[in-house]
C-alpha cells in the first residue's frame, strides 16, 4: 500500500513563508495510525517536525489538522484518510515550526477559568466526599485532555483568541461549576460575564465534531448559560 | 454606559425571548391576514388600532429592534477588532435602529390622525 501526503512545512529560521511538501510512503502495513506514518516520514526527512508523546490518545500532544479536520494523529487510522493526506498545524495558532504550534494562547484561556477546586471552608480531615449522583455530573467534563482540537476549530476563537475563552477552557469552567465540592460558583459565573469570554460562542459546534474524546463543549457552554440565567432570576 | 450595550447574559436572553415573540407575532398576524376578505390599508389600520393588536405590534417593533441590535452587535464584535472602527459601526447600527424605531412611530401617528 502506497500513501501520498501533502504536509505543511515552515521553519522560520530558514523559510520566508510556509509551503506544502509532498511525501510518499510505500509498503505501509494496513491498520497503522497516522502518527506511525509520520514517524516513518521523519525517518525519510529528519527535519519534519511534530509533537507526540503517548501515542494512544491520552496526552493530546499530536493534535493537528488532518484533511481539514482537527484530530489526534495517534488515533486516526491511515486507511480512513483520503489521499493525498493533507496535514497542517492546528488552525489559528502561531506556528513554531512545521506542525508544532505555540499553545500559549490556549493555555492562557485555560488558566483564566481557574481550573482547580476552590474551597473556602477549612479542609476536612478526610477527603471531600461526593455522592454518586454528584460525581456523575462530572462525566463528560473531566475527560478533556487539553489537546486543543476543539478550541482551534472554533471560528469564534480564531476571531477573538485573546478574549473568547474557547470551548476547552469553557468545558473546564463547567467541570468546576458542576463540582459539588467547589465553593466559588458565584465567582466563576461572574468571571464569565461580559460579551467576550463566554458569549462569543454561537453554537457552531465545530468543537463537538472534532473532539477526539467524544466530549460536548457546546452542551457544557449551554449549561453554564442556564446556570447564569438561574442565578440572575 | 458600556460600549457593548447590555453586555453578556442579558443580550443572550433578550435575543432568544425576542426571537420567540417575533415568531409568535408573525404567525398571529399571518393568521389574521389570511382570515380577512379584503386586504386594504383601511382594514390594516382598523386591525392595528384594536387595543390588543396595538400593544402586540408595539412589543413586536421593540423586539425586532433589540433583536437586530444584538445580532449586528455580535457580528461587529466578532469581525471588527479596531476599537474606533468598532465604535463607529456600533454607533452606525444604533443610529439606523433608533431611526427605524422613530420612523415606525411616525407611520403610526400619521395613520392615527388620518
Amino acid at each position: 500500500m502506497t500513501v501520498r501526503f501533502n504536509i505543511y512545512r515552515y521553519n522560520p529560521e530558514v523559510d520566508n513563508e510556509p509551503y506544502m511538501q509532498d511525501y510518499e510512503l510505500e509498503e505501509i502495513e494496513p491498520g497503522i495510525m497516522l502518527l506511525a506514518a509520520l514517524l516513518k516520514l521523519k525517518e525519510q526527512d529528519a527535519s519534519l517536525s511534530f509533537r507526540r508523546s503517548c501515542g494512544e490518545g491520552v496526552c493530546g500532544s499530536d493534535s493537528m489538522n488532518i484533511n481539514g479536520v482537527n484530530g489526534l494523529a495517534c488515533i486516526t487510522p491511515l486507511s480512513e484518510l483520503k489521499q493525498p493526506v493533507e496535514i497542517r498545524p492546528l488552525p489559528g495558532m502561531p506556528v513554531i515550526r512545521d506542525l508544532i504550534v505555540d499553545m500559549e494562547p490556549f493555555y492562557q484561556q485555560y488558566r483564566a477559568v481557574k481550573p482547580y477546586l476552590i474551597v473556602n471552608d477549612p479542609m476536612p480531615e478526610v477527603e471531600l466526599r461526593q455522592t454518586p449522583a454528584q460525581r456523575k455530573k462530572l462525566d463528560g467534563l473531566y475527560e478533556c485532555i487539553l489537546c486543543g482540537c476543539c478550541t482551534t476549530a472554533c471560528p469564534s476563537f480564531w476571531w477573538n483568541p485573546d478574549k473568547f475563552l474557547g470551548p476547552a477552557a469553557l468545558l473546564q469552567a463547567s467541570r468546576f461549576i458542576e463540582d459539588s465540592r467547589d465553593q466559588a460558583l458565584d465567582e466563576r459565573l461572574e468571571n464569565l460575564e461580559g460579551p467576550f469570554k463566554l458569549f462569543r460562542c454561537h453554537t457552531i459546534m465545530n468543537c463537538v465534531q472534532v473532539c477526539p474524546k467524544g466530549l460536548n463543549p457546546t452542551r457544557a457552554i449551554g449549561n453554564i448559560k442556564k446556570k447564569m440565567v438561574k442565578k440572575s432570576l | 454606559m458600556s460600549l457593548y450595550i447590555l453586555e453578556g447574559l442579558k443580550p443572550w436572553v433578550v435575543q432568544r425571548v425576542s426571537a420567540v415573540y417575533i415568531a409568535l407575532f408573525l404567525f398571529y398576524s399571518l393568521y389574521c391576514g389570511l382570515n380577512v376578505e379584503v386586504v386594504s390599508y383601511i382594514h390594516w389600520r382598523g386591525w392595528l388600532f384594536q387595543p390588543f393588536n396595538s400593544i402586540a405590534f408595539g412589543i413586536f417593533v421593540v423586539a425586532v429592534l433589540f433583536h437586530a441590535w444584538i445580532g449586528m452587535r455580535d457580528v461587529i464584535l466578532d469581525y471588527v477588532h479596531d476599537i474606533m472602527l468598532r465604535l463607529f459601526f456600533l454607533a452606525l447600527v444604533m443610529g439606523v435602529l433608533v431611526g427605524s424605531g422613530l420612523w415606525v412611530i411616525r407611520i403610526l401617528l400619521f395613520s392615527m390622525v388620518e
